[in-house]
């Protein structure tokens, strides 16, 4: 590995986790969709920066694009108050108009500005090692390097400093505005730091794996976990991970490092969501799949509670009356004989003991709903897990 | 050029008049298919759907190596549907909500196309420049065919769109009420979706995929403001869209170093600024009129009140009083005591007001009609 190999990937790092903290509230916070938004409408304020500064690295581009980002979340908010479209109409309307503005601005100048919207969009993460910070005929490093490296200093040292408000502002904004934090400057915190994030990434990654590095990482590690302090660690880590997994898939396939990074975050995220534990696809279809043939189970038990007469409880009889196809009676029919819940007597089915008693408990619990009585009944069945 | 001069260019210029009709056509079936899109809340979907189809772009270009747009905006079509239903998947089946999804899928879609398509671009074959066309729209490079295409599948839009009006309107506003009465609403909202898509798809080429979600809102948004009705609202809105697409032709065809794309952008965004302003019901400025001359006419209520107040107090009720009394009073000004004089309420003789025998009536009416109000 070259000095360049490894700089790009502590620089894709160092994003990745910028973006990570963030993206976890934004995603907790509903509103992972402003990301998308800041990401296309900061493009105004970079060009005007550029204008003014003629450097894409210097600090004063960095916050008037960080400006607009803001003024794009404060616009989408003026709107959505008019009453006028919802919100989700409200970004879609402000960042298209904000980042075509951006676009013009370009075009018009393009003879006397060195600035590509490919590159603001796309970002090139191969050519950052060569913008190298000089000082004093030192070489310090690439700025890139320098400027994440400053932003996720602060946005860590933000994050310790305001974890309980941003907690308690996220989960409950009734709560966190009753104790005194007001949940406004919190909420406009966030943004602006999603916004600088957003501006100080977009050189290095392009402004759209910036989106996906602050979402993606985010929505995989919520379907891992509940508790957010685990899911800022999973989501952190789920970023590095990627951004260095997707930097040796673009180098073998000799093609975008942005590209790459987020086609692994793709990948980890289907990984996820079909194989997750307990909230992934499968998992999820199996519990319902389960659920369902309690339900039937249930109802089968319940039949027969309610019928003494022999013609009512006759195996072949059951499927007409309960209205089940073979196969389905046939699996509930077996279900129920597993767990000696019912017993075949020259085809006409009775509860056992334990089929009656499992029965009542199962009325009482439906009528009058109290978890208390069936806290043992949780470990054998899917229905009763809430 | 002048305006004359213009408009007989977009009748013999081959260019100018396929992009125009091309743009106009995209601008009516996007703004027609965004009104519901708009109406479903499902605004945000247009971008992600205009990300989603980038890969699919990348894919059909290296399994068939041409650059037939036709084919191109097949897989787009493909892509973009995967895109649509993956979203809704994660949505039903986990508890990540819509916002993330949507964002989930446009980023990680797009990143993958990005790797296509540099994946494409590092190939020998040279056949591959114009793929990043797609990122940001040229309609300079639409032709004939294209706005062909254009045509036959806003034709589509528009059957299927009047055979199916009474369904979509259903289950626009009532889905639950729509599936009790039968309707298969799955079916109904594929159709609708995939129709979105569709119409997203074929914009790509002119506007380009990250401002595609305005040419699908903008239109409808600005449509919304003038009317609660969804045919007239669907009608202004490719009415709108058709309209933006034609003048942001001819605004970017008379400048240098402007692409289509943005400036259609602008224009279907100026339509919505004056739609937010101007509309007469929902509209802002006239909200902000209602608000000033509902103050101003409680102001005269409470003026009325407190002169009937005092007059009650005297036998005569058009005893005169001096007008230093009501100072006391805020509700008073110069111009509301006018508009009482000339409503007849009140007469004034030099400093001194009088309540006529019409305002006193009417100013002791003023609790009762107020108390029958809040009945």
């Amino acid at each position: 590995m070259s000095s360049a190999q490894i700089e790009i990937q502590i620089i894709a790092s160092l994003v990745a986790i910028a973006c990570a903290i963030p993206g976890t509230f934004l995603v907790l916070r509903k509103m992972a969709m402003i990301s998308d938004a800041i990401s296309h409408s900061i493009l105004p304020g970079i060009v005007v920066g550029f204008f003014i500064t003629q450097d894409l690295n210097s600090p004063l581009l960095i916050l008037l694009a960080a400006l607009t980002g803001i003024i794009t979340v404060v616009l989408v908010e003026y709107i959505q108050k008019t009453g006028l479209v919802k919100e989700d109409t409200a970004i879609g309307l402000v960042f298209p108009i904000l980042f075509s503005i951006g676009v013009i601005m370009i075009a018009k100048n393009a003879n006397d500005v060195h600035l590509d919207v490919d590159a603001v969009l796309l970002g090139e993460l191969a050519f950052a090692p060569f913008d190298r910070l000089i000082v004093s005929g030192i070489d310090m490093g690439p700025k890139s390097l320098w400027i994440i490296g400053s932003i996720l200093i602060i946005t860590i040292g933000l994050l310790f400093a305001f974890f309980k408000e941003l907690k308690i502002s996220t989960f409950d904004a009734g709560l966190a505005a009753s104790l005194g934090f007001s949940p406004s400057v919190i909420h406009y915190g966030l943004m602006s730091v999603s916004s600088i994030t957003t501006v100080g990434a977009f050189d290095a990654v392009g402004a759209i794996l910036v989106v996906a590095l602050m979402i993606a990482p985010a929505a995989t590690a919520y379907l891992l976990t509940n508790n957010l302090k685990r899911m800022l660690i999973y989501s952190i880590s789920f970023g590095v991970f990627s951004a260095i997994s997707g930097y040796w898939l673009a180098h073998g396939l000799d093609a975008s490092i942005a590209g790459s990074i987020t086609t692994m975050l793709g990948v980890l995220f289907l990984a996820v969501y079909l194989f997750a534990p307990s909230k992934g696809v499968i998992a999820v279809m199996y519990r319902e799949k389960q659920q369902r043939t309690e339900v039937s189970l249930l109802t089968f038990l319940l039949h027969l509670k309610n019928h003494t007469e022999e013609s009512e409880r006759h195996v072949n009889h059951l499927n007409e009356h309960i209205n089940w196809q073979k196969v389905r009676s046939k699996t509930v029919l077996d279900l129920a004989l597993k767990n000696n819940m019912i017993q075949l007597d020259k085809n006409i089915v009775s509860l056992t003991e334990k089929g009656d008693h499992f029965t009542s408990q199962a009325i009482d619990y439906i009528i009058t709903n109290e978890d208390g009585k069936i806290e043992h009944m949780k470990d054998d069945f899917f229905l009763f897990r809430g | 050029m002048d305006l004359t001069e213009y408009i007989k260019l977009v009748f013999t210029d081959y260019t100018l008049r396929t992009i125009t009709l091309g743009t106009a056509i995209l601008g009516a079936v996007t703004g027609m298919l965004g009104s519901f899109a708009v109406l479903r809340k499902q605004s945000l979907l247009g971008d992600a759907i205009s990300h989603a189809a980038l890969p699919g772009i990348a894919i059909a270009f290296l399994i068939t190596g041409a650059k037939d747009s036709n084919i191109l905006l097949l897989g787009a079509l493909i892509s973009g549907l995967i895109g649509t239903f993956w979203i809704r998947g994660i949505i039903s089946k986990t508890h990540l909500k819509s916002d993330t999804a949507l964002g989930l899928i446009l980023s990680l879609f797009f990143g993958f196309g990005m790797l296509l398509l540099t994946f494409i671009q590092k190939q020998p074959n040279a056949n591959q420049a114009g793929l990043d066309k797609y990122l940001f729209g040229q309609a300079a490079t639409l032709v004939e065919s294209d706005v062909w295409m254009m045509a036959i599948v806003t034709g589509l839009c528009l059957f299927v769109l009047l055979l199916f009006w009474k369904e979509f309107k259903i289950l626009l506003f009532d889905a639950d009420y729509t599936k009790t009465l039968g309707f298969n609403t799955k079916l109904i909202d594929i159709l609708i979706t995939s129709f979105i898509v569709l119409a997203i798809v074929l914009g790509l080429q002119t506007v380009g995929v990250v401002l595609m979600s305005a040419m699908l809102l903008a239109p409808a948004a600005a449509a919304r403001q003038w009317t609660n009705s969804l045919s007239i609202m669907v009608f202004l809105s490719a009415i709108f869209g058709a309209f933006s697409g034609v003048f942001g032709t001819a605004i970017s065809a008379s400048q240098n170093n402007l692409s289509t794309g943005p400036v259609i952008v602008i224009i279907a965004g100026v339509f919505v600024l004056v739609s937010f302003i101007f509309s007469p019901s929902r509209g802002l400025l006239f909200k902000q009129i209602r608000f000033l001359k509902n103050r101003r006419d409680l102001q005269l209520h409470k003026t009325l009140a407190f002169m009937f107040r005092i007059a009650e107090t005297h036998e005569n009720i058009s005893h005169p009083h001096a007008i230093k009394i009501l100072n006391n009073f805020q509700g008073f000004t110069k111009r509301t005591l006018q508009k009482l004089v000339s409503k007849n309420y009140v007469k004034l003789d030099g400093t001194m007001w009088s309540l006529t025998e019409k305002g006193f009536k009417i100013a002791s009416n003023l609790y009762n009609q107020q108390n029958n109000n809040n009945e």
